[in-house]
């Protein structure tokens, strides 16, 4: 009995050391050894880490069949099913790479990224406004980028040789019609939107994606801000006027108001203006935003609704110099009002499903007094869009879309009882299926299809990309695409049946961001085909048809440099554009008035801790615009002289709640000139009388003080701004 | 008689032993965390990372498990040597083992300031780019993790630290951070640190609370 006892007590330890070992070895596909992977049998306590040589040995007391899980980050887990029998084990493991959106390739062909936390940002929310010579305007921070050329009299965005309606501007992937304030020629407009609604914007000078249409030169995406921080209350009070933003969170929701009201006229009392002003610009708006979140992105079903509504109004009249002519000129009097709202949504489902869409309304009236001639002109744009993406495994994706467009434009003679108009139905359908090979190489390709019911057309535009990254972070990508796009509203209604215009878009980029420095080169041709021209003036034309045409091609450059000066962030810019075209009212080919061939800006902003303030200066820089000279012959035939503007600001922070930003434009006082206008008849001496088209002042002065009330004495509008 | 009082002897023995003997979870768990606690070596956390999600693999239904994993990837970030992708990969997972503790154990006081942890790390890992728009966050989670339980000394003495480094940066006062510094090391004081760790609950950042305590004489 004793003896079997003992006997049985020995069985059961010597069962108890029964320790099988298992170890091995854990390398990538090149053979190099991959350090700690967590590798376990599966369901029970006993595993270990791979070392620093990729090596493993642990023991385990288990028997039989068992599973070792191997799991690394970077890396595809793998299972392998181990039998137990007493023997040690020794198990090689060859680990699959697995896609890692972190350190993936990215398309960068074409694309500028505003955001806050991914690597592949060229510029960042805060950028607009502490970039000198912006003045908290979108366009004017975007006008710092390569591809763009700064267009002075008349504000928007020119790109890449493009005219400024070749760029279609988006707020939560809607269209926004009309995204810039309405004004008479030669003054400058800027955007109506405030930087401090958007979190992050997608600026692409070609090649986009089959999701923007409609746009021949250019794609600006802006994003809204989810849900705030905090309930704050921001207060501004700036040279030209004031406003307030209430801003109320609650759990999953929150709710944004703001009222500003602008008027130049106390500013151009006091300092010297060379437009003739009868009334100074003076403008109002309002805006609601209502957000609201659901659900948690760790069960995997979460989304998020966004309603935006924002409405102003605005003012203006001015006199306008006929050349060759000694009178004040024409009196133009405009009264704008604008409706712009949204409704976005976004929710993503189980099982690598995404949805999202949403409808938006844009509603424009201008009403213009020309002298004695009054004009009505209203421009509607309706949009929705509808788009799921589904993601079939790590590699691969599909998007799928839907659009509908309605365009209402209208422009009366109320005097004359004279009325025309259009309304457009567009219905878009478009596809884009997106492949990794590996973390290094990544393929798009895209096929975007319209329908007009006015134009009665249908078209189909195809796209694609590729990017490779290297080994020194550094990545190469290519996209080619074919753009389509009407003509804008004045002509269409002029004539109704107006087919597409076409731009070819093929361009190389190189890309890299390290250590806080981040450079880009581009390289890139666009061919336009089918372009409209018209004959007469390009407010009266005449005879319109689709047989322009043209090029634009160039390289730009963009360095940006947080590291080498301290507590210094410099970028510089430089972009050469070489673009001719037969359209609008032009005979030959030549380089239109928007396209100076150079173009560069430097940007620099330097904080200093002991003032408590950002400093700022930009300089931006093109070599002329070309210009039509009757006198002369041939078209487009001279050049302005170049065009520089150095501008400083200084934004200086008292207390972390309170911002004074101060900022002058052009301070050298340059005296830019965007090109001359000719009489329509020639003088007595046979010759045509021209003046230039300038700049309203000299300078600009901003003045700017930023409070933010918050129970968080901290939070201040820098992060907004 | 005897054989009764053998018996109860025998049965108590059991009892105890049994008492004692403790689940391989905890004495796992114990393991591990003193282990992550006493190290700044990367091989060693990434161990840690992995003992604690085979841990959290075997008992899915515990927060503390993955708290720890995630908690292991956090201070993995912290370390100066990795590059600022290997950073973001590791608070990248972090992250999401914050978000997946906050899942099964909602309204955690400990867990949102791991959360208010990792964004503070992220921010961390590229001050100048991202000190602007997660500043805010960080101070944000930090403060609702104390409206939760005014007894976290975590979040005490993870907002003193951010407290000061903001202090430092727009150059003002840092009596905020110190108030901060000195109220973590009170509730640390007052804490039953044995029962804390029998129990397998946090009981780390005194180190961080004394050095902010330091920085601020």
């Amino acid at each position: 009995m004793k003896i079997g006892f003992t006997l049985l007590l020995l069985i059961l330890t010597s069962a108890a050391i029964a320790q099988i070992s298992i170890s091995g070895r854990v390398s990538d596909h090149k053979g190099q050894a991959v350090p700690g992977v967590n590798i376990y049998l599966k369901g029970t306590y006993d595993g270990t880490t791979s070392g620093a040589d990729g090596r493993f040995a642990f023991t385990t007391t288990e028997a039989e069949n068992q599973t070792l899980t191997v799991q690394a980050i970077g890396f595809k887990s793998q299972e392998l099913v181990l039998e137990l029998r007493g023997q040690p084990i020794t198990a090689n493991i060859v680990l699959a790479e697995s896609i890692n959106q972190l350190n993936a390739v990215t398309i960068s062909a074409g694309a500028m990224e505003a955001g806050d936390e991914k690597k592949s940002v060229v510029l960042k929310p805060l950028d607009i406004v502490t970039t000198s010579g912006a003045m908290g305007d979108i366009t004017g921070a975007l006008l710092t980028l390569p591809g763009t050329s700064t267009v002075g009299n008349d504000g928007r965005l020119f790109v890449r040789g493009g005219d400024a309606s070749e760029t279609s501007i988006f707020i939560d992937g809607l269209q926004v019609g009309n995204a810039f304030g309405s004004t008479t020629s030669n003054v400058p407009t800027r955007n109506r939107f405030s930087a401090n609604l958007f979190k992050g914007s997608f600026f692409s000078t070609g090649g986009y994606s089959a999701e923007y249409g409609q746009a021949l030169s250019s794609a600006l995406a802006l994003n809204t801000v989810d849900l705030p921080l905090r309930n704050q209350g921001d207060v501004s009070i700036m040279s030209l006027g004031g406003g307030y933003t209430q801003t109320l969170v609650k759990d999953n929701r929150a709710l944004t108001a703001s009222a500003n009201y602008y008027n130049l006229a106390p500013y151009q009392s006091l300092v010297k203006q060379n437009f003739d002003w009868e009334k100074a610009p003076s403008s109002w708006d309002s805006e609601i935003s209502l957000r609201r979140k659901w659900g948690n992105a760790v069960t995997g079903k979460a989304g998020f609704i966004k309603a935006y509504f924002h409405t102003e109004g605005s003012n203006m009249a001015i006199w306008q110099k006929i050349p060759g002519n000694d009178g004040r000129g024409d009196r133009v009097k405009l009264n704008n009002r604008y409706h712009y709202g949204n409704v976005s949504f976004r929710h993503s489902g189980s099982k690598g499903w995404l949805f999202y869409g949403g409808a938006a309304l844009s509603d424009n009236r201008d009403a213009i007094q020309l002298n004695a001639d009054d004009i009505r002109q209203v421009n509607r744009i309706f949009h929705s869009k509808a788009v799921t993406v589904k993601d079939f495994s790590a590699q691969f994706s599909l998007k799928n879309g839907l659009e509908y467009y309605a365009k209402t434009y209208s422009e009366a003679l109320p005097g004359q009882n004279l009325k025309r108009q259009f309304t457009d139905h567009q219905f878009n359908h478009f596809l884009e299926a997106t492949y990794y090979f590996s973390n290094r190489l990544i393929m798009v390709g895209g096929l975007r299809s319209g329908h007009s019911t006015l134009a009665k057309e249908t078209w189909f535009t195809p796209r694609f990309s590729v990017a490779y990254k290297l080994d020194n972070q550094g990545q190469f990508s290519f996209a080619a695409g074919k753009f389509k796009q009407l003509a804008e509203e004045k002509l269409r209604v002029r004539q109704t049946d107006l087919k597409n215009s076409a731009a070819t878009h093929y361009i190389l980029n190189y890309f890299t961001v390290n250590n806080n420095r981040t450079f880009r080169a581009e390289a890139f041709y666009k061919n336009y085909d089918n372009l409209v021209t018209y004959k007469g003036l390009a407010s009266d034309p005449e005879n319109l048809a689709l047989n322009g045409a043209g090029y634009a091609r160039g390289v730009d450059f963009f360095l940006r440099d947080k590291q080498t000066i301290k507590d210094t962030d410099f970028w510089i810019t430089y972009s050469f554009v070489d673009s001719k075209r037969r359209f609008a009212a032009y005979e030959t080919k030549v380089q239109p008035s928007f396209a100076p061939r150079h173009n560069g800006s430097v940007v620099v902003k330097h904080f200093v801790t002991a003032m408590k303030s950002l400093l700022g200066t930009s300089w931006s820089w093109n070599s002329g615009y070309a210009f039509n000279d009757p006198n002369l012959p041939g078209e487009m035939q001279r050049k302005t002289k170049p065009y520089s503007d150095l501008s400083l600001s200084i934004s200086y922070l008292p207390k972390p709640n309170v911002i004074l930003h101060v900022a002058c434009s052009n301070v050298l006082g340059r005296q830019n000139v965007f090109g001359y206008q000719y009489a329509t008849q020639p003088d007595e001496s046979g010759s045509y009388a021209s003046r230039p088209v300038g700049q309203g002042a000299k300078r600009f002065l901003f003045a700017g003080l930023f409070i933010t009330l918050s129970k968080d004495k901290k939070a201040n509008q820098l992060n907004n701004l | 008689m005897k054989k009764q009082a053998q018996i109860i002897i025998l049965l108590l023995l059991s009892f105890f032993t049994a008492s004692a003997q403790e689940s391989p979870y905890q004495k796992a768990m114990k393991k591990e965390i003193a282990k992550l606690t006493s190290t700044d070596s990367l091989p060693v956390l990434q161990q840690s990372a992995n003992a604690f999600g085979r841990i959290a693999e075997l008992n899915p239904g515990e927060w503390l498990p993955v708290y720890y994993q995630g908690l292991a990837y956090t201070f993995q970030a912290m370390d100066k040597s990795l590059s600022l992708d290997r950073k973001d990969e590791a608070l990248a997972k972090a992250d999401e083992l914050a978000q997946k503790a906050d899942a099964l154990s909602k309204n955690n006081a400990e867990i949102v300031a791991l959360q208010g942890f990792v964004l503070m790390a992220k921010l961390n890992a590229d001050a100048a780019n991202r000190g602007q728009s997660l500043s805010g966050p960080v101070l944000q989670t930090f403060g609702k993790a104390r409206a939760m339980d005014p007894k976290n000394p975590r979040a005490y003495a993870l907002t003193a630290q951010m407290e000061y480094g903001m202090a430092k940066f727009f150059g003002s006062g840092t009596e905020k951070a110190c108030g901060y510094a000195k109220e973590s090391l009170a509730i640390f004081a007052s804490q039953d640190e044995p029962a804390l760790k029998a129990a397998l609950m946090p009981t780390w950042g005194k180190g961080l609370a004394e050095q902010m305590a330091r920085s601020c004489q």
